[in-house]
This record gives C-alpha cells, sequence and structure tokens, in this order.
C-alpha cells in the first residue's frame, strides 16, 4: 500500500513551509529514517526523513513552493509500479489508508469530537492525541461542544466601535492559535516564590568544572530537576482532555530559547529516561540545533512540561505562556542581592497553588539540599 | 578571508563582540586566552548562538563531547581547533 509523507509542522508559529528541495527521484528505494528533502520557514530549515523504507512513487508538493503543514508532500511505495492514489481515493479513504498511523487514543477522541481523521495534519506522520488537540485548538473549539472541564465556547463578535479587519499573516496566525488555545482550553495562574541563589550557583559550578563544560549549566540542571519533580508528582506532567487529567507516560521537556528573531520551544523528549549529565547533553543539543535554526521536528513540538528563563535580559519577573496542553511552566529571572524569583504559570484546571509552591520549593534547592 | 589561525582568531572575536553587543556588552578588549564563559561577556545563551555561528561558518559539526573548555575556551583554542579538525595542524 502507498505510504504518504506529509509536510512536518517547523514551529508553532507557520501552519505553512515552503518546500525547499527534494533529495531523491522517482523510483529510489529509501531506507527509514533517510532524509528525502526540505522544507524551510523564514527562519529556520528541516530535513523530512522517511517513515519506512520503500520506493519513490511520486511528488504531490514541488520544490520552492509554498504548501500546508499536514498535507502530502510526496508518496512511497512497497514497489517501484504500485499506483498512486487518485485524490479522491485519498479524500474518501484516508481515514483507512491512515489507520496504521493513527493512535487508539487518538481514535477515541477523534470520535468523541465527531472528527474524521483526514482533517488533522499529523506530527511526525502520525495522528497522535497532541495532533488532535492541535488541531482542536487551533478551531478554537469550534467543532466541539463545551467541554465539561471549563472550556468556552468562541463568542467573538464584531465590537462596537468601527474599524476594518486585516488579515493575519502565517507567523501571526500560529502565534495566535498558541496563545489561545489558553482561552478555550486552559484556565492559567501564575505563582512566584524567592528562593537563595548560593546553593544553585554553588552546584552549578561544581558540576561545571567536573565536567570541564563550556556552557554553564545552571540552567540545565534546574531543568534537570524539574524533570526530576515531574516524575515523582505526574499530574505537573499532564494536562486535560475531557473531563479528566491526562497525565503524560514521558516528561518532554521544553526550553524556550530566543535565536535571532525567532522564539522557539526546543523539547527533550523523553528526558525522565536520561541521567543528570545526559539530560545537560542532550538539552545542549538541542538548544545548539535551536540556535542555528536547525531543529528537526521531533525537537519542536510535543513538550509536555516547560522552562523558560528571561536572565539573560536582566528581567526580575515574567509570565509565560503555557505551550499548548502542558500544564507545567516554570519562570527563571534574574537575582538580585542573593536572592531569585522562581514562578510558574500553571493551568488550574490540572493544578491547585499550593501544588505548585510545592513544586517550585523542590526546584528551587538543587538534589540533596 | 585565509583560513589561518589569526584570521579565524580575528572572525570569532568579532563575532563575540557582535553577540555581546546583543546585551549591551562590549567585549572588544577580550583578549586570545581569555577563558570566554569567565570573563561574563556572553551568557550561555549567546554561548549557544557563538557555537551555532561556528559550526557553520568553519563546517565543523561538533559531537556534544568537543564543547567544552579545552576545545572551545578561548579565541585561541577556538581558532586552533578548527585547524586540527582539518588537518591543518
Amino acid at each position: 500500500m502507498a505510504t504518504p509523507i506529509y509536510v512536518p509542522r517547523i514551529n508553532n508559529n507557520d501552519d505553512e513551509v515552503k518546500v525547499l528541495s527534494f533529495d531523491v527521484s522517482i523510483g529510489d528505494k529509501v531506507q527509514a529514517d533517510q532524509v528525502v528533502g526540505q522544507v524551510e520557514t523564514d527562519k529556520a530549515v528541516l530535513d523530512v526523513t522517511a517513515p519506512s523504507a520503500g520506493f519513490v512513487l511520486g511528488f504531490v508538493a514541488k520544490a520552492e513552493e509554498v504548501v500546508r503543514v499536514g498535507s502530502i508532500m510526496l508518496w512511497l511505495g512497497n514497489t517501484k509500479d504500485e499506483a498512486i492514489p487518485a485524490l479522491e481515493e485519498v479524500a474518501v479513504g484516508q481515514s483507512a489508508s491512515r489507520s496504521s498511523q493513527i493512535t487508539s487514543k487518538a481514535r477515541l477522541l477523534l470520535q468523541k469530537n465527531g472528527l474524521q481523521a483526514d482533517v488533522i495534519p499529523p506530527v511526525d506522520g502520525r495522528i497522535t492525541v497532541e495532533a488532535v488537540e492541535r488541531y482542536l485548538s487551533v478551531l478554537g473549539g469550534a467543532k466541539t461542544e463545551p467541554k465539561d472541564a471549563g472550556a468556552t465556547q468562541l463568542v467573538d463578535g464584531l465590537p462596537d466601535v468601527q474599524g476594518n479587519p486585516v488579515n493575519l499573516t502565517r507567523e501571526e496566525k500560529g502565534m495566535a492559535a498558541t496563545v489561545t488555545w489558553h482561552r478555550d482550553f486552559a484556565v492559567p495562574g501564575y505563582i512566584e516564590i524567592d528562593y537563595d541563589l548560593a546553593p544553585w550557583a554553588e552546584y552549578a559550578k561544581q558540576f561545571q568544572d567536573a565536567k570541564g563544560l563550556l556552557m554553564p549549566p545552571l540552567l540545565p540542571l534546574m531543568a534537570w530537576r524539574m524533570v526530576e519533580v515531574a516524575r515523582k508528582i505526574p499530574r505537573l506532567n499532564a494536562t486535560m482532555v475531557g473531563n479528566k487529567r491526562f497525565e503524560y507516560a514521558p516528561v518532554n521537556l521544553g526550553f524556550t530559547i530566543q535565536a535571532g528573531d525567532a522564539l522557539y520551544l526546543a523539547v527533550v523528549r523523553d528526558a525522565q529516561e536520561q541521567d543528570e549529565f545526559g539530560f545537560v547533553n542532550a538539552l545542549g543539543d538541542v538548544l545548539r540545533r535551536a540556535a542555528g535554526h536547525n531543529l528537526r521536528e521531533s525537537e519542536a513540538s510535543g513538550a509536555t512540561i516547560g522552562f523558560s528563563s528571561m536572565e539573560r535580559w536582566k528581567v526580575t519577573r515574567h509570565i509565560p505562556i503555557l505551550p499548548p496542553h502542558t500544564a507545567f511552566m516554570v519562570a527563571h529571572a534574574a537575582g538580585q542581592g542573593g536572592k531569585g524569583v522562581l514562578g510558574a504559570s500553571y493551568d488550574h484546571r490540572v493544578l491547585n497553588g499550593g501544588q505548585v509552591v510545592a513544586a517550585l520549593k523542590k526546584i528551587a534547592l538543587p538534589k540533596n539540599n | 578571508m585565509a583560513l589561518n589561525k589569526e584570521s579565524i582568531e580575528a572572525e570569532i572575536k568579532a563575532k563575540v563582540v557582535e553577540i555581546a553587543a546583543q546585551t549591551g556588552d562590549d567585549a572588544s578588549e577580550l583578549g586570545l586566552d581569555d577563558i570566554i564563559p569567565a570573563t561574563g561577556l556572553i551568557d550561555s545563551t549567546g554561548l549557544l548562538e557563538l557555537i551555532a555561528w561556528y559550526e557553520k561558518t568553519y563546517e565543523i559539526p561538533l559531537a556534544q563531547e568537543e564543547i567544552n573548555i579545552d576545545n572551545l575556551g578561548t579565541l585561541t583554542r577556538m581558532a586552533e581547533f578548527v585547524l586540527r579538525k582539518k588537518g591543518l595542524i
């Protein structure tokens, strides 16, 4: 059966990307994970890889063409001469042809919301709960019944004051989609505590000297502490789905990094499986790729928990936006007079203030303190 | 610009000065053997930008374990590392 390769998402700010080039030709045999082409936004280039081995049957997108995230880019087949499904067959039979790429939880969520799989842009080539929830958040609940967990329906009407509606750019649409999920799906709150800077500074200095690191490891170590805490307190690493708390299995740590004008949430997936040094290295890897605008798709999406610092700008307090479908994002800022402020944005449907304060107190101290 | 130690050091220093300026710091007095992170002229985000630029400019993809003080801690070490990676010293 022919297998489509979909146009991947590079970041939340872009619902369309440009196909830069293809590295394969019709008839070529490709291996699983082989790079078949590249897509780009204004700020980043991403390799597109084959989800499985096969032969290139044909291209739907063209080089230099701007295409929608989640649309079909090219087709692979088991043999060179396999037929490419006609567009109408794809439209009609997509649920079946993609059935093996839809997770069972995603299928339930689709049924719950009365959606067909073919309208959902895949994440990493698969229809996952995250992909469905992302679609729902972009819709702003338009296709869903009001959630019994406090979600509201869109009621935007024209204001009473005259003005002109202006179409959003694709970057503006992406940003709007990222932040408006709060209004429809989250109940954001913010809490902060004071903490002593010295224990963390000393711990990070010892760690850096012992490992001979070039990069100051303070923030990666604090993020690792957060991962440890989230592993022990699963509700920190969760979201709401319907009227249930959905506790994620992996801890996918999202870490904000500004690279030029682009703001990325670089993600270390399965962070709970790393040890401390392994995590510091893994985070260093993804941050370096973000700084070079070379994040892989899996490193630019799927955060289940977040960490943000604005120390660089000497900001002493900031309230980060919760990434979609997360309930806890730590805000680190510049310290003053030996004291620092550690805050957290949180989804009040999932966490209460006491739970957030308890978590922040644990993160405010290095392990074994 | 020719690929020799002095020209590489000058290019890297110019990049450090540019990055430091983003946060209002002046790195024009940075010495060849100053430990860059210890000067406080550029922070961890700036260092990431510097390393990403360094990899791209000199076409030397780095493994995470290569990103340490011994290899990349000073302007001189960074320049020598480029030349070593390219088999020029």
